[in-house]
C-alpha cells in the first residue's frame, strides 16, 4: 500500500510543467555557476603557484639568516567551488618570523589583483540548492494536503484501510524522491564538469565530503518540504497556503539573514583594544630597553646596533605597528655579502648581541601573544561567532554552517591552516635554538658561506581530514535533523486530529 | 471602467492574507533600516569631520612652515563626504576608500626629497574579516529583492486565477474592450502595493528624520523623491512581468512557479554570475608587480639623473635646475603610473557593470546608488574631484612661488624654491561637491534601459492578453 502511495505522489510531482521548469532553471543555473567558479579557481591555483615559486625564489637568493623572508601560501579549496565560505575572502600568504605570532589577521593576499571586484557578490553552488531548491521543496508541498482537501481525494484515500501516519509518510517520501532528481542531477554535472578540468583532482576524501554536503542539502530540503507541508495542513486552502509559503520562504531564505545581521552589530568592536595594544606595546618597549642597555654594557662600539660592520651588502632594521590588529614587533637584521678585514674583530661581539637579541625578542613575542591572543578572540573571533549563531536561526545559517564544515571553508579550517603556521614557526624557532642560529656568523654575514635553507624544517599542511568535516558538521546537521522530527511530528499530530 | 475594475482588484487585495503579510515584512525592514541608520550615521559624520580636521592642521603647519614645505608635502589626505542618503543604498562602500591620498612620501636622499604624488589607495576589509558575509539592509534590498518579490506575489494570479474560477469570462462578456481589463488590473496592483510601502518608507523616513543627529538637506529630499519615483519604476516591471506570465499560463500555480524561477534567476544569480564572467576575463595583475615595477622607473630615472649630474658643470643654478627637474618629472611618471592602474581597474569593473545591467535588479541598485551619492559612480566622480583639485594646488604653489622675488622659481628642490610661509587661508580647499545634476547625467542612461524594459514587457503583457483565450 505504501508503495502504490509513494507511486502516486511520485507521478503526480513528477509529471508536472512546474517540475520541468524547475528543472531546466536549475540545470542552467548549476552549469554556468560551476564553469564560472572552476575558472575562479584555475586563477587562484594559478596565482598561488606563482606566489609560491616566488617565495621560495626569494628566500633562496638569501645568503644570511636574518635577511632571509620565508612566507607559507595557503592553497585554494577545490571544494570552494560548493561553499566558498571563507576561502577566498581570508588571507592566504603569511609571513613567518621569529619576531611575532602568525594569524590570520597578519595575513596578506597574494595576488590580489582589482580590489574593486570585491563589489560584486560571488556566488556558490550550494547558494543555488540554498535558493531555489527550498523554493521548489515548498512548491511541492504547499498542495499536498491542501490540494487533497480541496479535490475531496483525501476523503477518497481514507476510506481505504491505511492509517493516516502512512499518508503523510508516502506523500514525503515521495516528494523527497522528487527532490533528489534535481539535486542529484546537478550534482552530477558539477562532478562531471569538476573532473573534466585538469587542475582539480579530487580525493576519495574529497567525494566523502561531497557526500556530506549531499546529504546536508536533503535534510535541509526535507526541512522546507516540512514547512510547507506544516503550513498545506494548517491553512487546509491551496491558495492561503500558498501565499503563506512564499512569505515563509521570502522571509527565511532572502530576509532573515540580512536582516539579523544589519540589525545586530556583529562587526569588529574597534576600539575595544586600545589597552589590549598599550600592553603589547609596553612589553615591546621593555624589550626595547633591555636592548639598549645591552649595547651600553657592551665593550665594544656601544650603541650602534648594526656594530659599524661594514662590506658590500646592507643592514635593516624594520618594523610593524597596526592598532586595529594589535600588530607590533621590530627588529634587526643584514645581509652582508663580503665583510671588510678590519672589522673582524667586532663580529664576536655582533655575534653575541644577535645571540642575545634573538633569545630576548622569542619570550617577548611569547609574553605579547599572551595578551594578544585572547584580545583577538574579543575582538574578531566572538563577535563573529555571535553573528554566526544569530544565523542559525534560520534553517538556511544551519544549512550554510553545515556544508561550509564539509567543504573545510569554514572559519575553523581555516584556521587549522594558520595553526599550523604557528607550529611550524615554532619549529624555526627550535630550530634556530638547537643550531645556535642567532649566534652564528651566517645570521648577519655571508662572507664565509651562504645559507643552506634546505636544511630548515619544511612546511606541510594537510587540510583536516574528513572525521574533523564531520564533527564541525555535525552539530548544525542534528539541530537540521531535529527541527525535521519535530516539524513531522507536528504535521502528524495536526492530521490524525483535522476532519476530512 | 478602468476605475471600476482598480478598485475590485484593490478590494480583494486589501482583504487579503498577502497584503497583511507584506505590510509587516516591509514595515519591519524599513524600520531595521532606520534604526541601524541612526546607530551607524553619525559614528560615520564624527570620523569623516575628525580626518578632515586633522588633515587641515597638518596642511596649515606646512603652509606656515614654507612653501617649499607644503609644495614638496602635498595637500595629505583628501576626505570623502560621506552621504547623508546611504540608507538608500550601501552601494559597497566599505569596498571603496574612503579618501585619496594626495602626500605620499616615496624616497629622500641627504639634498632632495621626493615631490608628493596622488595615489588612490584601495581598501581590503575583508583579509581581518571572518564575520559572516551579509548583504545590509538598505532601500536598494528592500526594492531590489522583497518589493520585487512581493510585487510578483502580487499580480501572479491576477488574470490566472479569474480564469480558473471563470471569472474572466464573465468581465469579459460585458463591453469592456481587453486592454482595460488589463490596466484596471495593473492599476488595482500598483495602488495595493502601494500602500504598504508607502507606509512603510513613511515610518522609515519619520525615525530617520525625527533624530537629531541626522540631517536631510533640501537636496537630500529631492533624491528620496527620485528614489521613489524609481522604486515605483521597478515594482512596474515586476507587475507587468506578473501579469504577462499570469496571463499566459493556464493555472495559477504554473505561474507562480515560473515567476519565482524566473525571479531567482535574475535578481539572485544573475548578477553575481555575469559579473564573474565579466570580472574575470582579465587580471589587472597583482599589486605587488606593481610596486616593482613602479620602482624599477624610479632607478631608472634617477640613474639618468646621476649621470647628468656628473657631467655637469659646477655652476650651481644649473645643478638646481637638474635636480628640480628630476624631481618633478619622478613625480610626474610615478604619479600617471598610479593613474594608470587605477584606470585599468575601473575600466575592467565598468565592464563588468555594464554586462550585469542585463539584471534589473542591478540597473535598480545602480540607480539608487547614484541618487543617494555612494557607490562606485559617485567614487568615480569623487576621484575626478580628488584630480582637478590636485591640479588646482599645484596652479596654486607655482603661482605663489612666481610672486616670491627671492626665489629661483624653480620647483622640486628647497634652493630654488620660496622658503617663506604661506597664509593657510590662502591654499585652495578641496570640496567633494555633490552634484545632482551630475548624478542624473550619469544615471539617465540605466533610467532609460528600466524604463525600455517596463515598456517591452507592458506591450508583452497586452499581447499575451489580447491573444489568450479565456
Amino acid at each position: 500500500m505504501l508503495i502504490t502511495l509513494i507511486r502516486r505522489e511520485l507521478l503526480d510531482n513528477l509529471m508536472t510543467f512546474r517540475f520541468a521548469v524547475a528543472i531546466f532553471i536549475m540545470l542552467l543555473l548549476v552549469v554556468a555557476n560551476t564553469a564560472v567558479l572552476l575558472k575562479d579557481y584555475d586563477k587562484r591555483l594559478a596565482s598561488y603557484n606563482t606566489a609560491v615559486k616566488k617565495n621560495r625564489q626569494e628566500l633562496l637568493e638569501t645568503k644570511t639568516y636574518s635577511a632571509g623572508h620565508i612566507s607559507l601560501n595557503r592553497a585554494p579549496n577545490p571544494l570552494s567551488i560548493f561553499n566558498i565560505g571563507l576561502d577566498k575572502r581570508l588571507g592566504n600568504e603569511i609571513w613567518i618570523s621569529y619576531v611575532y605570532m602568525p594569524t590570520l589577521w597578519d595575513a596578506n593576499k597574494h595576488g590580489t589583483d582589482n580590489p574593486f571586484l570585491n563589489l560584486f557578490t560571488s556566488i556558490d553552488l550550494v547558494l543555488i540548492f540554498q535558493s531555489v531548491l527550498s523554493l521548489l521543496a515548498l512548491i511541492f508541498a504547499y498542495d499536498s494536503l491542501a490540494g487533497e482537501y480541496e479535490r475531496g481525494t483525501l476523503r477518497l484515500v481514507l476510506t481505504h484501510p491505511v492509517g493516516r501516519g502512512y499518508i503523510l509518510f508516502a506523500k514525503y517520501i515521495g516528494a523527497m524522491i522528487c527532490l533528489l532528481v534535481p539535486l542529484l542531477m546537478s550534482i552530477l554535472l558539477s562532478l562531471i564538469l569538476l573532473t573534466t578540468s585538469p587542475s582539480i583532482s579530487l580525493s576519495t576524501d574529497d567525494f566523502l565530503r561531497i557526500g556530506g554536503i549531499v546529504f546536508t542539502s536533503l535534510v535541509y530540503l526535507s526541512l522546507f518540504y516540512l514547512i510547507g507541508m506544516l503550513i498545506s495542513a494548517m491553512t487546509r486552502r491551496t491558495s492561503t497556503a500558498l501565499m503563506l509559503a512564499m512569505f515563509v520562504w521570502g522571509f527565511l531564505v532572502p530576509v532573515y539573514p540580512n536582516m539579523i545581521l544589519t540589525a545586530v552589530e556583529t562587526a569588529p568592536k574597534i576600539g575595544t583594544e586600545a589597552s589590549a595594544y598599550n600592553q603589547i606595546k609596553q612589553i615591546w618597549e621593555k624589550h626595547d630597553r633591555e636592548q639598549k642597555q645591552f649595547l651600553a654594557n657592551d665593550a665594544f662600539p656601544g650603541d650602534d646596533w648594526d656594530f659599524n660592520l661594514i662590506g658590500t651588502g646592507y643592514s635593516f632594521w624594520g618594523g610593524e605597528d597596526d592598532p586595529l590588529t594589535l600588530h607590533y614587533y621590530d627588529y634587526t637584521g643584514s645581509h652582508l655579502e663580503t665583510l671588510e678585514e678590519k672589522y673582524e674583530l667586532r663580529v664576536p661581539h655582533a655575534q653575541n648581541y644577535h645571540h642575545f637579541l634573538g633569545t630576548n625578542i622569542i619570550n617577548t613575542v611569547e609574553r605579547a601573544w599572551l595578551i594578544r591572543k585572547p584580545a583577538l578572540e574579543t575582538i574578531y573571533l566572538q563577535p563573529a561567532r555571535i553573528g554566526r549563531m544569530l544565523l542559525k536561526v534560520s534553517p538556511v545559517g544551519l544549512y550554510d554552517g553545515a556544508t561550509e564544515a564539509w567543504a573545510g571553508t569554514d572559519l575553523k579550517s581555516i584556521q587549522d591552516f594558520f595553526s599550523a603556521a604557528q607550529r611550524h614557526r615554532r619549529a624555526i624557532v627550535n630550530h634556530f635554538y638547537d643550531k645556535e642560529i642567532f649566534a652564528s656568523r651566517k645570521w648577519f654575514t655571508a662572507d664565509q658561506g651562504a645559507v643552506d635553507w634546505n636544511t630548515l624544517p619544511q612546511f606541510s599542511f594537510q587540510r583536516s581530514d574528513i572525521g574533523t568535516n564531520a564533527k564541525r558538521a555535525l552539530p548544525d546537521l542534528f539541530l537540521l535533523m531535529m527541527i525535521n522530527i519535530i516539524l513531522f511530528t507536528i504535521i502528524l499530530l495536526i492530521f490524525v486530529k483535522s476532519e476530512v | 471602467m478602468i476605475w471600476h475594475i482598480a478598485k475590485r482588484e484593490l478590494y480583494d487585495n486589501l482583504n487579503s492574507l498577502r497584503f497583511a503579510l507584506a505590510t509587516m515584512l516591509l514595515l519591519g525592514l524599513m524600520l531595521t533600516n532606520a534604526i541601524t541608520h541612526l546607530r551607524e550615521h553619525p559614528e560615520r559624520v564624527q570620523k569623516y569631520r575628525d580626518a578632515v580636521a586633522k588633515h587641515q592642521s597638518l596642511l596649515t603647519s606646512h603652509a606656515e612652515n614654507s612653501l617649499y614645505e607644503l609644495a614638496q608635502q602635498g595637500p595629505g589626505r583628501l576626505y570623502k563626504q560621506p552621504s547623508p542618503l546611504r540608507f538608500c543604498a550601501e552601494g559597497g562602500e566599505t569596498f571603496l576608500s574612503d579618501h585619496a591620498e594626495g602626500g605620499y612620501h616615496r624616497w629622500s636622499t641627504d639634498t632632495l626629497k621626493s615631490f608628493w604624488i596622488l595615489v588612490y589607495p584601495s581598501v581590503t576589509p575583508n583579509v581581518d574579516n571572518v564575520h559572516p558575509e551579509v548583504t545590509k539592509v538598505d532601500w536598494s534590498f528592500i526594492i531590489g529583492y522583497v518589493l520585487s518579490l512581493i510585487a510578483l506575489l502580487f499580480t501572479f494570479d491576477s488574470i490566472s486565477s479569474e480564469r480558473e474560477r471563470g471569472t474572466l469570462r464573465l468581465t469579459l462578456a460585458n463591453s469592456i474592450p481587453r486592454h482595460t481589463v488589463l490596466i484596471g488590473k495593473f492599476l488595482g496592483a500598483l495602488i495595493s502595493i502601494n500602500i504598504p510601502f508607502i507606509l512603510a518608507v513613511l515610518v522609515n523616513l519619520l525615525v530617520i528624520s525625527t533624530s537629531s543627529n541626522v540631517h536631510l538637506g533640501t537636496e537630500a529630499w529631492e533624491r528620496l523623491g527620485i528614489i521613489f519615483i524609481i522604486a515605483i519604476l521597478y515594482m512596474c516591471l515586476f507587475l507587468v512581468l506578473g501579469l504577462l506570465v499570469s496571463a499566459r499560463v493556464q493555472r495559477s500555480a504554473v505561474s507562480l512557479v515560473i515567476l519565482l524561477l524566473v525571479w531567482v534567476t535574475f535578481v539572485v544569480f544573475m548578477p553575481g554570475t555575469l559579473a564573474s564572467i565579466a570580472g574575470g576575463s582579465a587580471s589587472s595583475g597583482p599589486t605587488r608587480g606593481f610596486y616593482e615595477y613602479s620602482w624599477q622607473v624610479h632607478n631608472e630615472l634617477s640613474a639618468q639623473y646621476r649621470s647628468r649630474r656628473r657631467n655637469a658643470s659646477e655652476n650651481s643654478t644649473q645643478k638646481v635646475q637638474s635636480a628640480g627637474e628630476y624631481v618633478i618629472k619622478d613625480a610626474e611618471q610615478q604619479e600617471r603610473l598610479h593613474e594608470e592602474r587605477l584606470k585599468q581597474r575601473i575600466d575592467q569593473v565598468n565592464r563588468a557593470r555594464i554586462i550585469t545591467r542585463l539584471s534589473p535588479v542591478t540597473i535598480a541598485q545602480h540607480l539608487l546608488e547614484s541618487f543617494a551619492a555612494t557607490g562606485f559612480e559617485r567614487h568615480l566622480q569623487f576621484l575626478e574631484n580628488v584630480q582637478s583639485y590636485a591640479r588646482q594646488f599645484r596652479v596654486f604653489i607655482a603661482d605663489s612661488d612666481k610672486a616670491d622675488p627671492e626665489s629661483l622659481h624653480i620647483l622640486g628642490v628647497r634652493a630654488g624654491m620660496s622658503e617663506k610661509p604661506v597664509s593657510p587661508e590662502a591654499v585652495p580647499k578641496f570640496e567633494d561637491a555633490l552634484n545632482l545634476s551630475k548624478d542624473f547625467n550619469i544615471a539617465a542612461t540605466e533610467l532609460m534601459l528600466l524604463m525600455l524594459f517596463v515598456v517591452v514587457l507592458m506591450s508583452g503583457a497586452y499581447l499575451a492578453f489580447v491573444r489568450a483565450e479565456v
